[in-house]
């Protein structure tokens, strides 16, 4: 039998060529368009071309609140990954059977919705709430949390740790355990074990779970709400404000800066790592 | 080291399942309370499948969640397929990283990016609506792409290109060799990424909360405007009949996998021995997958799923594509009327607690005396503001909202009041007294048919506050209760209680006023535990603050639910806020007469007295406060605090009533208080 490549390609590229068209124009019409919009609310003011509302950003005022949201997120995705990372390896270190189950287990929070999980987590904290009541019992008295920025960062822990985990177990899962042994029996003690084998093996799962954690933290607004107190303005809070106040123009300015300095810096991060694992571009 | 490694994993999953732990237990609750148990009830159970705004909302969630997944299912796996057979490396990276903006970007700029899309688009069309089920169904189904695309893609990469090739050459055509062929390998990724949309589009709060309009509420929107408020057990409850019908799936799935599996890793230990050795031979290098995303899935070793399963999943996603196309074609199209009403949240009997549903009430004498169909769509909103946002964007279309005094007279000098017929609310002229006619808000009678009125006073807890020092506004400046004052979360009310405190004119346009109003509340924020709507409920209730100013009304709730360390007082200091919220009707509504036939409806007796008994607020209808019974069930106490005596209401009113600033007044007003919010 003689084969034909010439037709049969013409009739494969046809659907090959087209079946990716809707995903197509669908991002442009609702990805790109509408990213044009914000840069264009946030240059302009009643139709008029203006820089005031991309200066106003850079006022003392919303400088400070954007560095407390950068560094309330920065701890927050720290303590993620210092939590995260062990338990992530631990995991990998179980049998299969169990494996599964605690990833379940792990993936089961992410599944409730995260409001009524914050709320719950609020109840807890408060000064009359379970935990207070307890240390009082117990003499350790009660604790202020609530409204602190203290509290606010226990609840992005709480929200987004699974955000980290998953991704670095995902990755430590394909890794191969026989190089642990070995670097072990060539005399590399724990943390060289830990520093120079598993790690650069982990490290797009990292990357990941860090893009994770910290974009989410440093953007939200709903955890600063309810957690929060009179301090712990976030950036996110004043974007939300602006956008209930109907001023859509300094809604799109901070959104705008915000949105560029994360492109920035994820940029600079995938600089950074080797970009053919392709880990810290895909998320 | 494995002790060790148990006790951190159960230590974090302890972490991670604490307040799901405490909201399962308090869902159980006998008291509303969900802080203080007192006592094991299935009250709440009960309650929720009575409550018909929360069984609406998740009908609600349920139907997006479903379409979104099923579209982003399909376009997302035809553009995986043609991702993978791209041959430009350029198109196929510049298409990815277009994908994956909606990973990448924080949800709350996609949510606002696409807002903005759809209110402009709306404008050029000149929609009423520009906000409702397509465009949060479009936003939906945009942030489930890339999670559909990068599920499936892998897949893609992972079959053996031969595959195709062959069913090519036995006679299939392209598309055949899709379906029998492709698509089996693929399945897993494909369940996997619509699974995942569904869970994330049923979950989702940020995009849903600037994308969303008025006709179609979410469950995580509900609960959002709930939280605001103290949380009654009935949303823990209906979380934990979520949580356990997960629980119940995800164990049910991980324990077929794992059994699926013993039987797969043998053949997948043939399998792979046979490909290495095909590898070597043909020296091609491995292609590196470029997926590190979270695709939660413990194996990619099931590939076989049988063609079965295959045509079971093709048929419930049909059907469920189909359904819901009914269901919204029907709804939109169906002979009922819908009646858009916006109000406050809690702002009305809406059946909990053995109240009465006055929405319903409204229905069935719809069906019963006009022989019309109708259907109240109930939402809520958190302040004026809110309402006002809503209207001045005209994304959206509502027919009755109740707005406060101050919001009335702004919109209706902007043109967005409709002039009421009040032949079509004859209780008008009954039962409404003189004292609320003709007030500044609506000086003609126009407009507005008052709902409720009220004044602010102030709430203290008497076990923490000491007797000598109530009285007046000073109290929530007393430096002996730093840290357990709130305040109001509102420029108007916060400055209006620093104005009061000091004697000035609440609507003054002399900036210097405004700025001694600053320097007040800067006084006063060091000592402040935070500020607050609705967040006061379950502050003031649980003693988590002891100092707070509020609506009368409110403070009478509050007391009904205080914990029992909790002794909550109320006073009225010398000059406080005089406020009337009343029924208009909007520009943009449709249904103008059936409207006012539903205004007319809450005039009346039963519907009044059911509301003002739920609301707690004084009632300006002569049916309520002079029935008999209505007074009983409130109580002596609650009455004196509602209709003070010797109160001459017009008189006060004039004096300390907010009135609507004008244009620049109300910019300076916004700027500083911004200031005063982000000041140290």
């Amino acid at each position: 039998m003689t084969r034909t490549p010439k037709t049969r390609k013409t009739h494969r590229s046809l659907l090959q060529r087209y079946a990716a068209a809707p995903h197509i124009v669908w991002s442009v019409l609702f990805i790109i368009v509408p990213l044009i919009f914000v840069a264009y609310y946030a240059f302009t003011d009643g139709g008029s071309f203006t820089f005031s509302n991309i200066a106003a950003f850079f006022t003392k005022d919303y400088l400070v609140i954007f560095w407390k949201s950068v560094k309330l997120a920065l701890i927050a995705t720290l303590i993620c990954l210092l939590l995260g990372y062990p338990i992530a390896y631990f995991i990998t270190t179980c049998k299969p059977k169990t494996q599964r189950l605690l990833i379940v287990l792990l993936m089961l929070p992410m599944w409730m919705n995260f409001l009524i999980r914050t709320y719950a987590l609020m109840t807890l904290l408060q000064d009359t709430g379970i935990i207070n009541s307890l240390l009082s019992k117990i003499g350790l008295g009660p604790v202020h949390i609530i409204g602190t920025e203290t509290a606010v960062v226990i609840g992005m822990v709480y929200d987004y740790l699974p955000y980290m985990i998953l991704p670095i177990y995902s990755v430590m899962a394909k890794m191969d355990h026989r190089l642990i042994e070995a670097a072990s029996d060539l005399g590399c003690n724990g943390f060289g074990v830990l520093r120079k084998v598993i790690f650069p093996l982990s490290v797009s799962g990292v990357i990941s779970g860090v893009t994770m954690v910290f974009v989410p933290s440093i953007s939200t607004f709903y955890i600063s709400q309810k957690l929060g107190g009179v301090d712990t303005l976030l950036i996110g809070d004043v974007i939300e404000q602006h956008y209930t106040s109907s001023n859509y123009n300094m809604t799109a300015s901070l959104s705008f800066v915000l949105m560029v300095i994360l492109i920035v810096g994820l940029a600079i991060v995938n600089h950074y790592t080797d970009s053919d694992e392709g880990g810290g571009m895909m998320i | 080291m494995k002790k060790f490694s148990n006790f951190y994993i159960g230590l974090i999953l302890f972490f991670l399942f604490a307040p799901i732990a405490v909201m399962i237990f308090f869902s159980f609750n006998a008291g509303k309370s969900t802080s203080v148990f007192t006592g094991f009830s299935l009250d709440w159970y009960i309650e929720l499948f009575k409550n018909s705004e929360i069984l609406n909302a998740l009908k609600n969630s349920l139907i997006l969640a479903i379409t979104a997944a099923a579209i982003a299912t399909v376009i997302g796996t035809a553009a995986a397929f043609g991702i993978h057979h791209m041959k430009s490396k350029h198109l196929r990276q510049s298409l990815m990283t277009v994908t994956n903006v909606p990973l990448m970007n924080p949800e709350i700029i996609t949510g606002i990016s696409m807002m903005f899309l759809f209110v402009f688009v709306g404008g050029l069309l000149g929609l009423s609506t520009k906000l409702n089920f397509w465009t949060m169904l479009i936003a939906h189904v945009t942030f489930c792409l890339p999670y559909v695309i990068l599920n499936v893609l892998p897949k893609f990469k992972q079959m053996n290109k031969a595959l195709p090739e062959a069913a090519l050459d036995l006679g299939c055509t392209p598309i055949q060799s899709f379906f029998k062929v492709q698509l089996p390998a693929i399945l897993p990724g494909v369940i996997t990424g619509l699974t995942m949309s569904f869970t994330l589009s049923f979950d989702d709060f940020v995009i849903s909360y600037f994308t969303s309009g008025t006709d179609f509420q979410t469950l995580p929107i509900l609960i959002y405007s709930m939280t605001k408020k103290s949380v009654k057990p009935t949303i823990y409850a209906l979380s934990s009949i979520i949580f356990i019908i997960i629980l119940v799936m995800l164990l049910i799935t991980n324990r077929e996998k794992s059994s699926y599996e013993r039987l797969e890793a043998k053949k997948a230990r043939a399998e792979k021995k046979r490909k290495e050795a095909i590898a070597k031979a043909n020296k091609r290098k491995k292609q590196k997958l470029s997926t590190e995303v979270p695709v939660f899935e413990a194996s990619s070793g099931n590939k076989k799923f049988s063609s079965y399963s295959l045509k079971i999943v093709a048929l419930v996603c049909a059907v469920v594509l189909i359904i819901s196309t009914c269901v919204m074609i029907g709804a939109y199209t169906k002979n009922t009327v819908t009646l858009n009403v916006y109000n406050w949240g809690e702002y009305i009997s809406d059946g909990s607690d053995g109240s009465l549903d006055v929405n319903k009430e409204f229905e069935k004498y719809c069906r019963q005396n006009l022989g019309k169909r109708v259907k109240v769509n109930y939402v809520t909103y958190t302040s004026n503001e809110d309402l006002y946002a809503k209207l001045s964007s005209n994304a959206v279309s509502y027919d009755v909202i109740i707005p406060s005094d101050y919001m009335i007279a702004r919109l209706a000098s902007e043109g967005l009041l409709q002039e009421l017929n009040f032949d079509n609310i004859p209780l008008y002229e009954e039962c409404i007294s003189d004292d609320f006619k003709n007030l500044y808000y609506d000086p003609e009678n126009k407009y507005s048919v008052p709902y409720t009125y009220g004044m602010i006073g102030v709430i203290y807890d008497a076990n923490k506050v000491s007797e000598e020092d109530i009285g007046g506004w000073d109290l929530m400046w007393n430096q002996k209760y730093s840290g357990q004052i709130v305040q109001f979360n509102n420029s108007r009310d916060a400055f209006g209680t620093a104005f009061y405190k000091l004697g000035l004119d609440v609507n003054t346009t002399d900036k210097a006023a405004w700025d001694m109003g600053l320097e007040e509340l800067k006084k006063q924020k060091p000592l402040l535990n935070k500020l607050v709507m609705d967040e006061i409920f379950n502050m003031m209730e649980s003693g988590e603050a002891a100092i707070g100013a509020y609506y009368a009304g409110d403070y009478l709730a509050m007391v009904d639910n205080q914990a029992e360390n909790v002794d909550l007082k109320f006073y009225y200091p010398e000059n406080t806020n005089l406020f009337v919220d009343a029924m208009c009707v909007p520009t943009c509504a449709q249904n103008k007469e059936l409207a006012e036939e539903y205004i007319n409806f809450m005039l009346s007796e039963e519907a009044a007295i059911a509301n003002a008994e739920y609301i707690c607020y004084a009632s300006p209808n002569s049916l309520v406060y002079n029935n008999e019974i209505y007074k009983e069930d409130m109580g002596e106490e609650a009455i004196e605090v509602l209709y003070p005596e010797n109160f001459d209401f017009a008189e006060k009113y004039d004096a300390n009533c907010y009135k609507d600033l004008d244009k620049e007044t109300k910019q300076y007003l916004n700027s500083i208080w911004e200031k005063f919010k982000t000041s140290k």
